[in-house]
Formats: C-alpha cells, structure tokens, sequence
C-alpha cells in the first residue's frame, strides 16, 4: 500500500469529492480518512468520499485525509513517476503524475470496512 | 516591485490621514517606514537567493556563504544506474525548492522552510561510483584517486564516498532543514559515510569575497582567481569531457588539522616567516598589500631571502598557469580536549578542470613546507562535480542514462 498527498482547490462554485480513483500499479484506490478505532491509529474509506467545498483548499497529508492505492502489482520505487487519476463526484476525474517519495509518517493500519 | 507589506502600509496612511490632523498621519508614516525598513534588514539576509538551474550547479563559483555541510554517502549493493537517476530526481526537484526557500515536496516541518538565505546544493560523484556502476567510460579526464602524500594521516570518517551532497547557507537553521530533507530521499539507494560541517564569518562582519581569516590567524584564499571571471572559467570548469560533466569541474577535498597549542607557542614574526606573508593584512612580506605578487627573489641585508625557501607561499605559488586552481576554504570547531587543545581546522575544498592542477602544488608542499609542522590532512576525498541543470531536466542526467 501507498498513500498518495496533495493539495486541492475547488475553483468551482459547488462542492465536490473525491471519491476514489484508478491507477495502473494498483487494484484499488480509495478516498481514506485516519480515524482513532479501539485506541489505535487506524485509516479506513471516507464514507461518501473527501469533501472539498466550492473555493475551498485541502490538503491531503500523511496522518490525515488521503488516497490510498492498494493492490499494488509491482513495488512503487523512490523517485519514480507514477499515473493516478483521481475520481471526483461533482466534477470531472483528473489524471496527474506524482512523484514517488519516501515518507515515514502515516504508519497506519488499515481498517477494511466491515459490511 | 511593489510588495503587500508597502501596500498594506500606504492604505493605512489614507485611511489615518482623513480622520486625524496631517501631523499625526505623518509620524504613523514614518513610525510604519522605519518599522518597515527594520524588519527587512532583519531579514535581509534570509532573503538573498541564489538560482540553481544553469550552466554549473551552484554552491562554488559565490562569495563565502556562512554555514557549511559536506555528506558524503556510498550507495547500497542494489542501487544501479536507473536508481541513481531516480535519485537524481528527488534530489533535483528538492535541491530547486530549497534554493528557493521553498519546503520540499512532501515536507513535514514546511514552517521551517523559512527562506533561502543563500542556499545551495552541489552534487558530485566519488572514484568508487564509478567502479562500482561500471562506469569507467564516463570518466572526466584526469579523475582518479589523489595521490597519497607523505605528510597524509587520513581518517576514514572524514575521506572517500561514492556520492558527494554539499549544503551552503548563510544560516544553520535554514542549513539543518535542508541536510534533513536531502537526506530523508537519499536513504533509499544510499547510506552516510560521514558528514563534515564547517563556518565562515557571519554576513555582514567581513566584506563580500573568497579570502577570510583561518583559525592560525592568516589570511586564507588569496589569488584566488577572480568570480565571473575568464580566469575562473578557465581553470575550474570542464570543457571537454563526458557529457554530463561538461559545466563541472573537479574537487579536491581536505580536512586540515591545526595544533594551535604549538602553532601560538611561535611569536608573531615566527609565523610570519612559516607563511610568508604579514599576519596584519596577508601582504606578502615583500609587500605592502594582500593582492601584491610575492618578490621570491627579495633579499635582506644579509643576504637571506626575505620569504623564506620554506615558505608555504613560496612552495604553494605556481610554478606555471596550470597549477592553479579555486579554493573556497570553510573553518571546522569541534570543541576542545581535556588539555584545551581545540580540534580546529580547515574544511578545504579546491575546485579545478583538471586534477593535475592540484596533485603538482600539494606534491611540492608534502615534499617540503613548514607549515606542515602545525597543519595535518585527516581527510581526503576527491569528487566530479556534476555539470549545472537546465530547468526540466535531471541532474546528472546523461550519466545515469548511458
């Protein structure tokens, strides 16, 4: 698993979200909050998706909102570009580059949802 | 350029001005203005930048900047050339935010991106790289190995690496930041070898330039060839080599020892004649000022050579144009011993085309130079500094993709 980190900027005027996204290293890519379960740092999917309000700039940071590719069908290598596109309800999906980095923060296990 | 803080200044004034008497409006003016003025001279020197794409990379051919931290690291077993370039990468995209004043990318502590003060990043490679990535055809002409020399008690802590990182600023705090963030994306291919940290003067103690005093008392780095000069461009950058160190240049590094516990106990014209040049301005002691050129065949009235056959400036002075060179020498204080010996030296770095330029001078001073009684090299390394990056592009980029 990797987490992938930016700052967004709604410069529509109605709210959006990230609702998940796709990219070619991973199975999977989920929208994910870090949250306290049972007395312990855990991460899990964001229900209904990230929220960015019209105008509004987020950040997403380790141990904190964030994407999460998971699945990763080969090891995602320090400083290698990666393609992610970002699903959005509310506005149409972007796809960006991002660069690969090493991080030691967001150390999180992560909570499947459970339904 | 009109800044927000100017802005900001003059609407207050307006707004002041129409419901108070002129008078009052004037000395909020002018509170505002000094107010103003006194921030951004205490912050002038965190505000000064140096760009990092060109020609060469930055961090040698500018005036001394205050702080210092040469990294050396060797890379792990499975770090090859396409991981080099991924390295390369990172490093490249921090080294341009960081000359900036900017936080790097995916930095944890932004707040303490506080400004650029002068930074810069230089990059080069160690003799061992090469062997290690087989790439012995990339070689800039004349790098190898410097020569041992006789006078040499190397450390292994302060000598040799695969990958040479140098960080400048003109503030330590700015300095720490960067060291950190370079560091943290360099632990994937790579693992430290050593670190040396060094100073200068502070800004704004000393005239801008390369000569500053040395904690023997001497003036250090006189007839350095000039800045921005074609006497600089001729003797410290390649012009004919590999590609990627086209723009680059050689450099030598030495860490010098000083035993200032024997060297204080000389008198003052005692060391005068071990250097050969006054205490008082650096004149050489045929002259009256530092940039006056030494009379080595000056002799007093018995007869004796005023500047001594042991001189170090008689041994260091070139006997011909190629054995110059640039030298950008930083202090090091690593505290005290028990008896009050301080472990003090140099830092000293000498940038040049062409090794050659170094190994014919250090050859004659290890051979004989007096100062070699107070001075010992405890560490030796030698790198080819990467030509400078264009905006894009990778540094070292040519290297890591043949």
């Amino acid at each position: 698993m990797t987490g992938a980190f930016a700052t967004f900027t709604n410069n529509t005027d109605r709210d959006i979200r990230i609702i998940g996204g796709t990219a070619e290293v991973a199975a999977m890519v989920e929208a994910h909050e870090v949250a306290m379960i049972d007395g312990a740092m855990k991460m899990r999917a964001v229900e209904g998706g990230i929220l960015i309000k019209a105008g509004e700039t987020l950040t997403l940071e380790p141990g904190g909102l964030h994407i999460m590719l998971m699945g990763l069908n080969k090891p995602v290598l320090d400083g290698e570009e990666v393609s992610l596109t970002v699903d959005f309800d509310g506005t149409e999906d972007l796809t960006f580059t991002w660069p690969v980095k090493p991080s030691v923060a967001g150390d999180e296990t992560y909570e499947p949802k459970k339904d | 350029m009109i800044n927000r803080r100017g802005f900001l200044t003059g609407t207050a004034v307006a707004a002041v001005s129409a419901t108070t008497a002129g008078a009052a409006a004037a000395a909020i003016a002018a509170d505002q203005t000094a107010k103003e003025f006194s921030e951004r001279a205490n912050t002038a020197v965190l505000k000064k930048a140096e760009p990092f794409f060109g020609k060469h990379q930055n961090g040698i051919e500018l005036e001394l900047q205050t702080f210092t931290t040469f990294i050396a690291l060797d890379i792990k077993p499975e770090t090859n050339k396409a991981a080099m370039l991924r390295w390369m990468r990172l490093l490249t995209d921090d080294i341009a935010r960081i000359a900036k004043g900017e936080a790097t990318v995916a930095e944890p502590h932004e707040e303490l991106s506080l400004g650029p003060a002068r930074s810069t990043v230089t990059v080069g490679f160690g003799p061992t790289l090469f062997e290690k990535l087989d790439l012995q055809n990339e070689v800039p002409k004349t790098f190898e190995r410097i020569p041992a020399f006789k006078i040499d008690q190397l450390k292994p802590e302060f000598s040799d690496g695969d990958v040479l990182i140098q960080v400048s600023a003109d503030d330590p705090l700015v300095l720490s930041h960067s060291v950190r963030a370079l560091t943290r994306d360099s632990m994937g291919f790579a693992e430290v070898r050593w670190t040396q940290s060094g100073f200068t003067n502070a800004q704004g103690v000393v005239p801008g330039g390369t000569r500053q005093r040395n904690l023997m008392g001497q003036v250090d780095g006189t007839d350095n060839p000039a800045l921005g000069s074609d006497d600089f461009d001729n003797l410290v950058w390649i012009k004919d080599g590999p590609k990627w160190a086209v723009g680059g240049c050689i450099m030598v590094l030495r860490r010098i020892a000083m035993n200032l516990n024997t060297w204080d106990a000389l008198g003052r014209s005692d060391k005068e004649q071990v250097i050969g040049r006054k205490l008082s301005n650096g004149a050489p002691l045929t002259g009256e000022n530092e940039t006056d050129i030494p009379d080595f065949e000056a002799e007093d009235e018995n007869g004796l050579k005023v500047i001594a056959g042991f001189a170090h400036v008689r041994r260091a002075s070139p006997t011909n144009l190629n054995e110059r060179f640039f030298r950008r020498p930083f202090n090091y204080d690593c505290g005290l011993s028990k008896d009050g010996n301080p472990d003090v030296g140099l830092l000293w770095p000498a940038y040049m085309a062409n090794l050659d330029q170094y190994v014919s001078v250090q050859r004659r001073l290890a051979e004989f130079d007096l100062l070699n009684k107070w001075t010992t090299p405890i560490g030796s390394s030698v790198w080819a500094i990467a030509g400078g990056v264009a905006e894009g592009a990778i540094l070292a980029q040519e290297l890591f993709s043949s």
